[in-house]
């Protein structure tokens, strides 16, 4: 019955109309219209849409409205769709290649992320290491600045345009073709250039190279003393005296970082020698500040000295001497110097900065009295940088002026920045018809060129170089170019015609070469494949000396011509020198190395006189700076050329000395060598002149330094100084000289004490006086503890640091390797004037005081007066001591206590944690923490206005070198050192995935990794055989500041002075 | 009830009735303001204006528009704290403690002075919050469950410990102040005619009809809540110097700090109440209420507690030599001889030898000379919080970080715009609210007794 029961839905349906029927048939009434042919539509009543299409079209346009308005992030990168071989993404990847520049070399490692280069670290396999200026190498590379395709006239160019002209110019020029390049150490390029001479002819190509820090009198002096002209490998590994006059050798003296290393390998306390160093200098140079014994002298007595030192080796070894005033040196050290000179016969080196043949060759003959050859200095390996020739390069320009120069290609060379005679060879560049640069930048000499065709950056290049005998070295691409620019090499070699790629020729050249590299027992392609995964080949160096015969006239000679130099009288005397930053002027372009406090002044982002204290006074110049205390102008005059700079007091001066940096003033004529170069207003933008060209940092001494008649000399005398009547503001991180007599903050002893009496000597602990049992007893402050102990210790890792002082040079490679590692934001001037430097790792460099409590108390003086005394460093020979000092990740950390929301907190594994997102930036931390290494995010440094021109961070380019594991802290945030949680991280992970625990070494933090010298070493505090434990538990560990029992996971290690 | 020796002057001048007092006190708020008024409050107004739009400029910019740097993190954020919260001292001092030794003397000021404490606290309270550096979470200093998982705050940090006592402080004075304006909002209604202000004062008195019910209800609440707020006087200020006393830095890590900070705090706070009386006793005519011998005791309040700051000055040179720890000796000589020294000496100058003045009874009875000192020793105060928090840090451990502070226009500009702020709540205070506790006053007027000393007997 239920079965006949109907159910209807509507009387249509009940009484089955026709209606219904046909309904029921098309279920959709109408079909729905589509927007196409609603909007293609031309009649109105055609298109006019139903309800639901109404309906559906006023939904459709209102969120087509509201998605349209929201502004959809743009995503311009690609994902990896397919996985590429050999990039996961989130794990770095490493590829050797090689630095060079003209100023310095090394074997280093790129660390690639995704694609891009982000970090630069030492190839430890070749055991060279790295400075600054290397290591912030990578930055460059994205500046946004850098020439992005070619230009002829100063207009952008196609490639195909500009080569054909080029081609066509080259091949039709009737004077000769000129290659001017920096010392070029690379054999294929060199073999590149050839070509060029065979394509256009051989008679009338030639390639010149000069150096702006030119050191070719050491070769002119080898040519007169040994008859050829070569620069032998100095190892200062070897030498137990050093007597260096004027050789900044840790900085720009040859093969600086090579230098470096072999320097400190003997300046360890604990070693079987330790090397004595003396250093007789015009400036302050961060090679004196390590030096054990340091003398001043003005530049013009060198010559005088090294005979005064050259007579009294010979008295000592039997040598013949030269008759030579002496009156005005610092004789005693001479003789204290020659005398230890001479008891280390073969086991001493001496070296001379000035680029003075008649100086070298006197040096020359020091060190053959010494018998050094052979032994210190290698008399088979040679050294091929500073390879300039700067007579040949003073008549290129002769020529050029006087028209005999058709067409110049200018290759890894500025001359209109960096040649003394600019002018001369701007004049002469007018006269060349055709100019042709391959600069990275517009830079000086690129905007004065009819055709720029922009070289690569080396990160995106292929290269080669061959620095020492025995030494061949490859750099690589490790990334396409960013931009339309193209590798020199193949530029020249699409200009001779070659069909190849210069990848190609450059692996011909070494197929050439194979046989010599010890590459003939194997197939080539497994050689190069080898070669370039290593980064570089070291072969067996032949016996055979590079040296002819010594010629003991030419000592002679040249000690003659010196002592019957006219004296430079007691006028003011200039030294042009290199600053650790900004090098011959390529490191005035990057913002890292701009914001790297200078190791000696700690001066930033500015190019200044130094003056010895007292002529400060005297002049009546301000004597310090600071935030609200600029510095006086001087106006510094040489030969007619005249300057106006800010005056620094830097003690251990000369008096009667003037010292300025070169690499300043780039882009002085409103060329665009990158933002970094030119100085920023107050609230953001560059500062301009009246002309609208952007000012540039610093003044460029570059024309000051004399063209003698042999190349440049950089320093002069017959200077005057003025006062300018201005002040100027200078920004330095550290404003602070002296320590204080804060021994617990830096100790330091001589060797004698070091190696013969116990820690409690040069070491002593700190101890409480407490009240135990009635009687007051000393304890150690480590027994004396108000807090409970972390459960760290012996339970995973407790991770820590020891730093030697000893060995820390001051060279701040790690200030700069941790601002590239941690994404530390770059400020810029006028926050680091306001005291606002934001480096997680900073380098205290503090001089000794002639004042101190005890000579206070003894000389009746009040307390009030001795602190005041204290506070000013000794005028004429302070001794320095460098200290790096980053967070100390205490055990009981104050900061951590004070924090209110727990924003900073200790892990598990020792370390003091910041967390960023849930800081509210009250600050307190930093204020408690004794070490003041908390840094705050004053301004949204990634995005406010006033950092656009300096910080990279805000550049779309640049933005690319940041660390993708490493947060970009945002405003009203604190940061600080994290030992570089994220490699600690990444350490751990690695070693998880091969089931073994972590390994001593490892892991590493980026200034361990950079520190040239392993100052600093990182790892395991639990890890009984790690290498911190063991520097920790070393007689000459100390915790800084101990007493206040912070307990720190850093401890130092006392600096020794081999005095 | 009120006992009276007959030695003793009365504490209410000029033969006033009970209607006298209502008339004197509620007879401004019904009247039209004065031209003065007006003048005065633009200005505060203004200035204060000035003041949030520089806070404004402060929050939308960044901590860096300061002149803080990386060794001086805190300077005139926190000196304005603390002077404010110091200066908030005084009116609870004086409602809750001196309700409890029965000082009646206090019904005169006690007040304003409550009124200025709230002001205060307000102006102290903006610091902590604006010194963030993200201002918009600062909440999470509450200890409120959260969605962030176990995350907590840290009980260990003095500055938690400041948020609880600053609030506590605040919500409690706020109270005691509220419930001592419910009676004289009461009269105020059944004075007022004008039907919006007696509807608005009529919610205000919470329906106050002064039965003696109430009346004895108001009595125990006032005694309880004096009994809460004393103890918050003194840990208020001990909690604030814990901020520095816990820490580590020389010159910081002290233990005398508690005491010396509250009777520094209650020591600046006498001298704001004098400032604030002092113009308003003249402005609104209230002589016969607020005495020379009101001024006297307030004077002599103010001698105690300077010197108390004083001896504990001395006492921190004292232990900082004793000490023989170099850092603590060299903090304490860097503030006498250092960079700052000026600071220090005007500390010294206006805290500790200004005070002794009131030695004098000529000095301490004298209105314009105790109105100078009130403000002198407010500049002390200011200074000796400048003295403590900069100087101490500028030069700490390491010398490398030495430093120096200098203050912006923002720094300065937020300092006076609170005074701008705090002046322009007190002017609107004393317009619309009951600026003598009307009510209270009646009870230590004795109209038959002063009648009775009058007439010849």
């Amino acid at each position: 019955m239920a079965n006949n029961k109907q159910y209807w839905v509507g009387l249509e349906e009940l009484h089955d109309t026709e209606e219904f029927k046909q309904a029921k048939e098309n279920e959709f009434v109408s079909q729905p219209q589509s927007v196409d042919a609603f909007v293609s539509a031309t009649e109105t009543s055609e298109a006019a849409p139903g309800r639901r299409d109404f309906l559906k079209l006023l939904g459709f346009g209102v969120t087509a409205a509201t998605v349209a308005a929201c502004e959809t992030p743009v995503i311009k990168s690609i994902p990896y769709a397919n996985k590429p071989e050999s990039i996961t993404p989130g794990v770095p990847n490493y590829y050797a290649s090689t630095f060079y520049d003209g100023t310095d070399y090394a074997c280093v490692l790129v660390k690639t992320r995704e694609g891009r280069p982000i970090f630069i670290k030492p190839n430890e396999d070749s055991g060279q290491v790295l400075n600054a200026r290397i290591n912030s190498s990578v930055l460059p590379l994205y500046d946004s600045t850098r020439l992005r395709g070619p230009l002829a006239d100063g207009k952008p160019a196609s490639w195909d345009e500009v080569d054909s002209e080029i081609e066509n110019r080259l091949s039709k020029t009737d004077g000769d073709i000129a290659i001017i390049t920096g010392s070029v150490i690379s054999p294929s390029p060199r073999a590149a250039f050839e070509k060029l001479a065979e394509k256009y002819g051989e008679e009338k190509v030639r390639m010149v190279s000069y150096d702006a820090l030119s050191q070719s009198a050491i070769r002119r002096a080898n040519e007169r003393t040994f008859g050829k002209a070569v620069i032998p490998d100095y190892d200062f590994s070897q030498a137990k005296v050093i007597v260096s006059i004027g050789a900044d050798f840790l900085n720009d003296w040859l093969i600086s970082t090579q230098n470096t290393a072999q320097y400190v390998s003997r300046r360890k306390p604990d070693g079987d020698w330790m090397s004595k160093h003396y250093q007789f200098e015009t400036l302050m140079t961060l090679t004196g500040t390590n030096a054990d014994e340091r003398a001043t002298i003005k530049p013009s007595n060198e010559g005088r000295l090294l005979l005064a030192l050259h007579n009294k080796v010979a008295e000592m070894t039997g040598g013949s001497k030269v008759s030579v005033k002496t009156d005005d040196l610092p004789t005693a050290l001479i003789e204290k110097a020659a005398k230890d000179l001479a008891a280390n016969k073969g086991k001493s080196l001496v070296v001379a900065g000035c680029n003075d043949t008649a100086l070298q060759v006197v040096v020359n003959g020091i060190n053959r009295m010494l018998g050094n050859y052979g032994t210190t200095i290698s008399t088979n390996t040679e050294l091929f940088v500073k390879n300039g020739n700067d007579s040949e390069m003073k008549k290129l320009v002769a020529d050029m002026n006087a028209g005999k120069v058709g067409a110049v290609l200018i290759y890894g060379a500025n001359p209109a920045y960096n040649y003394p005679e600019a002018d001369k060879f701007k004049s002469g560049l007018e006269k060349t018809g055709t100019a042709v640069s391959f600069a990275s930048w517009n830079d000086e000499t690129a905007s004065l060129c009819g055709f720029v065709c922009p070289d690569n950056h080396y990160l995106e290049s292929w290269n080669d170089y061959y620095p020492k005998t025995g030494h061949y070295a490859l750099a690589q691409p490790t990334i396409s170019p960013l931009y339309d620019t193209r590798q020199a090499q193949d530029s020249v070699l699409k200009w001779c015609g070659a069909d190849q790629t210069y990848n190609e020729f450059m692996k011909e050249v070494w197929r050439r070469y194979s046989g010599e590299m010890g590459g003939d027992s194997i197939l080539f392609e497994d050689f190069w494949f080898n070669a370039l995964r290593r980064g570089f080949v070291n072969v067996d160096v032949p016996g055979e000396s590079v040296f002819g015969d010594f010629d003991a006239s030419a000592v002679a000679s040249a000690a003659q011509s010196i002592a019957s130099r006219k004296p430079a009288g007691d006028g003011f005397e200039a030294v042009f020198y290199t600053k650790v930053g900004i090098g011959d002027g390529a490191g005035a372009v990057n913002p890292w190395l701009q914001e790297l406090p200078d190791p000696i002044t700690k001066i930033t982002w500015d190019n200044y006189i130094t003056m010895n204290p007292a002529d400060v006074e005297q002049y009546g110049f301000n004597m310090h700076y600071g935030q609200e205390m600029p510095a006086s102008v001087a106006k510094l005059s040489v030969n007619g050329k005249t300057i106006e700079l800010p005056v620094i007091a830097q003690p251990g001066q000369k008096r009667g000395t003037a010292g300025v940096a070169v690499g300043y003033g780039r882009g002085a004529a409103g060329e665009e060598v990158g933002r970094a170069a030119f100085r920023t207003k107050e609230y953001g933008g560059h500062q301009t002149d009246e002309n609208g060209n952007k000012i540039p940092v610093g003044v460029n001494v570059f024309p000051m330094v004399s063209m003698e008649k042999e190349g440049p000399v950089f320093h002069a005398a017959g200077v005057t100084v003025e006062d300018a009547g201005r002040t100027f503001a200078v920004a330095g991180t550290q404003t602070h000289h002296t320590l204080m007599g804060r021994t617990s903050v830096v100790r330091e002893t001589d060797l004698k004490t070091y190696k013969t009496s116990g820690p409690e000597k040069y070491n002593p602990p700190h101890v409480l006086p407490i009240h135990e049992g009635g009687t007051v007893i000393n304890k150690p402050v480590q027994d004396v503890d108000l807090w409970n102990n972390h459960p760290v210790a012996g339970v995973g890792h407790r991770w820590g640091m020891s730093i030697d002082l000893s060995t820390c040079t001051g060279c701040s490679a790690c200030v700069t390797a941790c601002h590239s590692e941690n994404n530390v934001p770059v400020v810029g001037k006028d926050e680091i004037r306001r005291g606002r430097d934001m480096h997680w790792l900073r380098i205290d460099r503090y001089y000794s005081s002639d004042m101190n409590m005890e000579k206070g108390s003894d000389e009746g003086k009040g307390v009030i007066a001795t602190y005041r005394e204290m506070e000013v460093p000794q005028y004429d020979n302070p001794t320095t001591v460098h200290m790096p000092m980053m967070c100390q990740h205490c055990n009981h950390a104050p900061c951590e206590t004070v924090c209110p929301v727990a924003a900073t907190t200790h892990s598990n594994e020792g370390l003091n944690q910041m967390t960023y997102n849930r800081c509210i930036g009250t600050r307190y931390c930093a204020n408690n923490c004794p070490y003041k290494v908390r840094r705050f995010n004053w301004f949204n440094y990634k995005a406010y206005d006033k950092f656009t021109e300096v910080n990279p961070a805000q550049d779309e380019m640049a933005r690319m070198v940041l660390n993708p594991d490493v947060t970009v802290r945002s405003r009203g945030v604190m940061e600080k050192c994290s030992l570089c949680v994220q490699r600690i991280q990444g350490g751990k992970l690695d070693a998880k995935m091969k089931g073994k625990p972590v390994e001593d070494g490892a892991v590493k933090t980026a200034c361990a990794e950079a520190c040239p010298t392993n100052a600093i070493t990182f790892g395991d505090l639990n890890d009984t055989d790690s290498k911190v434990l063991e520097g920790h538990k070393d007689d000459r560990a100390y915790y800084a500041l101990e007493e206040i029992g912070v307990k720190p996971n850093i401890s130092y290690k006392v600096k020794v002075r081999n005095v | 009830m009120h006992k009276e020796a007959a030695i003793r002057t009365p504490l209410i001048l000029g033969d006033k009735t009970y209607h006298d007092i209502t008339a004197d006190v509620v007879g401004p708020i019904e009247g039209k303001a004065s031209k003065t008024w007006y003048l005065l409050v633009t200005i505060a107004g203004l200035i204060a204006l000035w003041g949030v739009g520089c806070v404004v400029y402060l929050i939308a910019t960044g901590i860096g528009v300061w002149g803080l740097n990386k060794t001086v993190g805190w300077a005139w954020d926190i000196t304005n704290f603390v002077w404010w919260v110091g200066i908030g001292h005084a009116g609870t001092l004086i409602s809750a403690v001196l309700l409890l030794f029965r000082q009646k003397w206090r019904m005169a000021i006690n007040r304003s002075a409550e009124a200025m404490t709230i002001f205060a606290v307000m102006m102290a309270a903006l610091f902590p919050g604006i010194h963030m550096g993200r201002i918009w979470v600062a909440y999470w200093v509450l200890p409120l469950p959260n969605t962030f998982g176990s995350l907590w705050v840290n009980f260990n940090s003095p500055l938690l410990w400041d948020v609880f006592a600053i609030s506590t402080y605040f919500s409690v004075s706020l109270v005691f102040w509220y419930i001592g304006l419910i009676p004289d909002f009461a009269t105020i209604r059944d004075r007022m005619t004008a039907p919006a202000a007696k509807k608005i004062y009529g919610i205000l008195s919470f329906g106050w009809s002064g039965k003696a019910k109430q009346w004895t209800r108001f009595e125990e609440v006032s005694l309880v809540l004096a009994g809460l707020a004393t103890p918050l006087v003194f840990s208020v200020h001990s909690i604030v110097s814990f901020d520095f006393a816990t820490s580590v830095i020389p010159g910081w890590h002290t233990t005398i700090f508690p005491p010396y900070f509250v009777s520094g705090a209650v020591f600046s706070g006498f001298a704001m109440v004098l400032t604030l009386l002092l113009i308003m006793r003249k402005v609104m005519k209230f002589e016969n209420y607020i005495t020379i011998k009101h001024i006297e005791y307030m004077n002599i309040v103010i001698i105690v507690t300077g010197s108390i700051v004083g001896v504990a000055y001395i006492t921190e040179l004292f232990i900082s030599w004793y000490s023989g720890v170099e850092y603590e000796s060299y903090a304490f000589i860097n503030r006498f001889s250092g960079p700052y020294l000026w600071a220090y000496w005007a500390m010294m100058t206006c805290n500790v030898i200004s005070p002794q003045l009131f030695w004098f009874k000529k000095i301490r009875t004298n209105l314009t000379l105790t109105f100078i000192l009130s403000i002198v020793v407010n500049i002390g105060m200011w200074f000796e919080r400048f003295v403590i928090i900069v100087t101490s840090i500028h030069r700490d451990y390491v010398p490398s970080s030495w430093s120096m502070f200098y203050p912006t226009w923002v720094d300065v500009g937020i300092f006076v715009g609170t005074i701008g702020i705090f002046f322009t709540l007190f002017l609107l205070f004393a317009r619309f609210f009951p600026v003598l506790a009307l009510n209270e006053l009646k009870t230590i007027l004795k109209v038959s007794g002063e009648k009775y000393k009058k007439e010849d007997h």
